[in-house]
């Protein structure tokens, strides 16, 4: 882990606590994962347009 | 547990924590119960270490059904895509049917293509810095159709080579090589390239984004016509010096749905040529911007645009969440760590909005109004 999670500023326990008893199972099923493209690009062309063909 | 699928880096940004995974370079964005469960699950040696911590406040839940969304999530993030073979092709000198110059810089670029359909790839965007003289030649570029690739070399080595429907990736990789040339970095120099435009007051910079067709670039024109300074169109690089968005000098790209409204603030409007490259798209015009003073300006703020016919101009503070969903998948981020750490500390030192707009009066004094609070921080 990195020292990053210093800037936690309430405890673990704390958050737990917030949670409430029956959060946990709801908590682990929100989340976002987010891919950046692999390559530099300008806006995409349109669905359909090729102007190759 | 298996920390190696841990993530590399967690910044806490207002409600969430952003996590980046350094196997992956994906970005995961959570609220900070779900960070405090990853950690409990990370640090414990084992299911039923996890099991007993879970149970010390929760005695509810399945701890085993916990750990086990936790170690999907956890290889979902680390995930890469299968790595796209990267195409070849080999230098062909006999396809330079076209040759033009470009001023870039204080340099002169030399492009050459094998036809006007694989001329309006790049030429219409980079016209204005058309030149006749080939002195104090830089760099040579090629670009041309080998069968059914799109090629781009510079001084006859090989850049990319894409399918030819997929030429905006080809255009992403030529301008990303007009950046390097223009501000003499190389492609380690930069965090990331944004899919939006940016324009500046002079002194600091704001960072437009949308969908294709909400309107940034016609924003952005509106803007540059009432004086602003236009910095990006389209793609906006980020220094990683100075965590300054840099100068593309591309043209702005308009859509015909735009011409009305841009044809009496902008000089010369009806001169300027309509390209028509894909159909898809319409028609073009590529409005040329002035010089900026400085390289780069410093970005203080990501500014989400939708334009909406009819709707009253508002200005509304944005979750780091939304505009994460936007900007990340589609922006090119650099894979280095440190570059990532410092997309992160960037995105903390932002503002973001949301900016609804229909009426040009209304929507300047709305930029004019976020400017002034910069200067006063």
């Amino acid at each position: 882990m990195n020292k990053d999670n210093l800037k936690d500023n309430i405890t673990r326990k704390e958050a737990i606590k917030k949670m409430g008893k029956y959060a946990a199972l709801t908590a682990v099923g929100t989340f976002l994962v987010l891919n950046p493209l692999k390559a530099q690009q300008t806006s995409p062309p349109d669905a359909g347009g090729n102007p190759f063909e | 547990m298996n920390n190696d699928l841990a993530p590399s880096y967690l910044h806490q940004l207002g409600d969430y924590w952003i996590l980046w995974y350094s196997k992956s370079n994906n970005y995961s964005v959570v609220e900070s119960e779900f960070k405090t469960l990853l950690e409990m699950y990370l640090n414990s040696h084992s299911i039923d270490a996890f099991s007993l911590k879970l149970s010390e406040n929760d005695s509810i839940s399945n701890a085993v059904a916990i750990a086990e969304k936790l170690q999907l999530y956890l290889e979902n993030c680390n995930a890469t895509d299968k790595l796209m073979d990267e195409l070849q092709a080999t230098f062909n000198p006999l396809k330079s049917h076209i040759q033009k110059f470009y001023s870039i810089g204080d340099k002169t670029t030399q492009i050459n293509y094998d036809s006007e359909l694989v001329e309006k790839t790049i030429h219409p965007s980079i016209a204005h810095l058309e030149v006749a003289k080939k002195s104090n030649l830089q760099n040579v570029f090629d670009i041309y159709l080998d069968n059914d690739l799109l090629c781009l070399f510079k001084d006859h080595t090989l850049i990319t080579a894409v399918a030819k429907r997929n030429y905006h990736l080809l255009q992403g990789k030529f301008v990303m090589q007009l950046f390097s040339l223009l501000h003499n970095k190389t492609a380690l120099d930069w965090i990331g390239t944004f899919h939006g435009s940016t324009i500046s007051d002079g002194e600091n910079s704001i960072l437009f984004v949308g969908q294709s067709g909400k309107g940034k670039s016609t924003l952005c024109a509106l803007l540059y016509a009432h004086g602003y300074t236009m910095l990006a169109d389209d793609v906006s690089p980020l220094g990683s010096n100075d965590l300054h968005i840099y100068h593309n000098p591309s043209a702005i790209s308009i859509k015909e749905g735009a011409f009305n409204t841009l044809k009496p603030l902008i000089t010369d409007f009806n001169k300027i040529p309509v390209t028509v490259f894909n159909k898809t798209k319409g028609k073009l015009k590529y409005i040329p911007s002035k010089t900026p003073v400085k390289q780069s300006y410093p970005c203080k703020c990501i500014v989400m645009v939708n334009y909406s016919k009819g709707a009253n101009t508002t200005l509304e503070e944005l979750s780091i969440k939304t505009l994460l969903e936007t900007l990340i998948p589609d922006s090119w981020l650099s894979p280095k760590p440190d570059n990532a750490k410092q997309f992160l500390n960037w995105l903390a030192s932002v503002t973001t909005y949301t900016l609804t707009y229909s009426n040009t009066e209304d929507v300047l004094k709305e930029v004019a109004t976020l400017f002034k609070t910069f200067s006063k921080n």
